[in-house]
């Protein structure tokens, strides 16, 4: 390195740390006088960028990363309760969505109901239990043999509904009369529970055939179900004695329902 | 070295970045916006930024310079959304308490001048003495051929000279 080199890298980058920068330095008086004036004016320098620095600096940026730090973490344990929460939501609406009533009628309900629409049973009609046996000749009729006949039928008879053979009957539950209809040759298929313009209904396959409710209500759909269950496992086995579960006795109050209102029947 | 670590061993090494470096992090950004306010905005974010990436550091020797570089962009940023002047800095004077009333105004003087360069002379100037970064990290840094960096550190210090009257041992060497 000549001294032009050296006073070039002087005023270009006064430290340096290049082998020739030094060597010449050592040998060059002038170029070493030049190098001590030019560590003073870098001196000058520092100082003069060396602008003060605000008061806890480093701490406030510190409280910055951990409060960032904090909220991240609480972004992400709201955003993993928040999955949880969707998650829980979901079940509960899937759960919800299966439990709720559909709201397309069947098409065997759909049959069931146009027929009871055409074929209104009055309160008169259905005022008082009708006899056990008359129920179990009617299902005798269409080919079903009952040991047993639940409590509580007020109405009973032979229709059809489209091309299919019924037992229509009359089962009020609380005070609600329930149309209910026994299919005797519609194929069992899965259980339906629906519900539309104000008529709760449910399929529900049950021995060669299908049992269809339909009400203002759903409340008594329960017991008439197991009441039916019960019967007609008592009729599969022919002769087994069912004592306890079906005793005849009239409901209350069953003179001063609106039939005509609340439920369609033949 | 790598800085790849558990959580509380990261935490540990990113105080001790910000502790070892806010403070020529603080000048760096004060030079190239000229506020206090916004340079201390700028490293903050610059921390920051650096918290969330410090996995992608893989050398503690190059931390300077990578703070440096996500500084520059930090600022950039802020320069493309709000058009922040960068040269002709009149807002220099920072009140130094340790300094002494010589001192206080030969130091006001030459930051005056240093606030008047143009940024593209400030700039590598500030980097190299704040930072003590070479001809060829400073290239590095801001994308230039060092022998361009060179030139424009020669004039800078020509023009500081020039301005405030100091002799110039460079005298004779007019053009690199």
């Amino acid at each position: 390195m000549n001294c032009l080199e050296f006073r070039r890298r002087l005023g270009s980058e006064p430290a340096s740390t290049l082998d020739s920068f030094i060597a010449h330095r050592a040998e060059c008086f002038g170029c070493a006088a030049a190098h001590s004036r030019a560590d003073e004016f870098e001196a000058r320098l520092r100082r003069a960028v060396s602008v003060a620095v605000p008061v806890n600096l480093a701490d406030r940026i510190l409280l910055a990363q951990t409060t960032e730090l904090r909220q991240g973490l609480r972004k992400r344990r709201r955003g993993f309760s928040t999955l949880i929460l969707a998650a829980a939501a979901s079940i509960v609406v899937a759960v919800l969505a299966l439990q709720r009533p559909s709201q397309q009628m069947p098409a065997l309900a759909a049959m069931v109901d146009a027929h009871l629409h055409k074929h209104v049973v009055t309160a008169s009609e259905a005022q008082s239990e009708v006899a056990r046996q008359d129920v179990i000749d009617t299902f005798a009729q269409r080919g079903v043999s009952l040991a047993a006949v639940p409590d509580g039928v007020n109405f009973v008879h032979k229709c059809p509904a489209g091309p299919y053979k019924t037992v229509h009957m009359v089962m009020p539950q609380e005070g609600i009369p329930v149309s209910v209809v026994y299919v005797v040759d519609a194929p069992p298929q899965s259980r339906v529970e629906f519900s539309r313009d104000g008529t709760y209904g449910r399929e529900v396959p049950m021995g060669k055939g299908t049992l269809v409710m339909l009400a203002a209500s759903s409340n008594g759909f329960d017991s008439i179900e197991n009441a039916w269950k019960s019967a007609m496992d008592a009729g599969v086995a022919q002769n087994r004695e069912v004592k306890t579960l079906f005793a005849a006795k009239s409901l209350p109050g069953a003179a001063s329902w609106d039939w005509r209102t609340r439920v369609a029947a033949p | 070295m790598p800085v790849n670590s558990p959580m509380s061993s990261r935490q540990h090494q990113f105080e001790a970045l910000v502790r070892g470096h806010s403070t020529d992090l603080y000048r760096y950004a004060y030079w190239l916006c000229g506020q206090d306010a916004l340079a201390q905005d700028l490293v903050q974010d610059t921390f920051l930024r650096a918290w969330r990436a410090l996995d992608k550091l893989r050398e503690v020797g190059a931390v300077k310079a990578w703070l440096i570089t996500i500084l520059r962009r930090e600022h950039a940023r802020l320069f493309e959304r709000k058009a922040m002047p960068s040269d002709d800095i009149d807002d220099f004077d920072l009140p130094d308490p340790q300094a002494t009333p010589e001192h206080r105004t030969e130091e006001s003087a030459l930051r005056a001048a240093i606030g008047r360069l143009e940024a593209k002379y400030r700039e590598p100037l500030v980097l190299q003495v704040i930072g003590g970064f070479s001809c060829a990290e400073i290239a590095d840094q801001l994308g230039l051929g060092e022998a361009a960096v060179m030139t424009q550190l020669f004039r800078a210090r020509q023009k500081l000279k020039g301005q405030l009257g100091f002799e110039d041992q460079s005298a004779g060497v007019s053009e690199l």
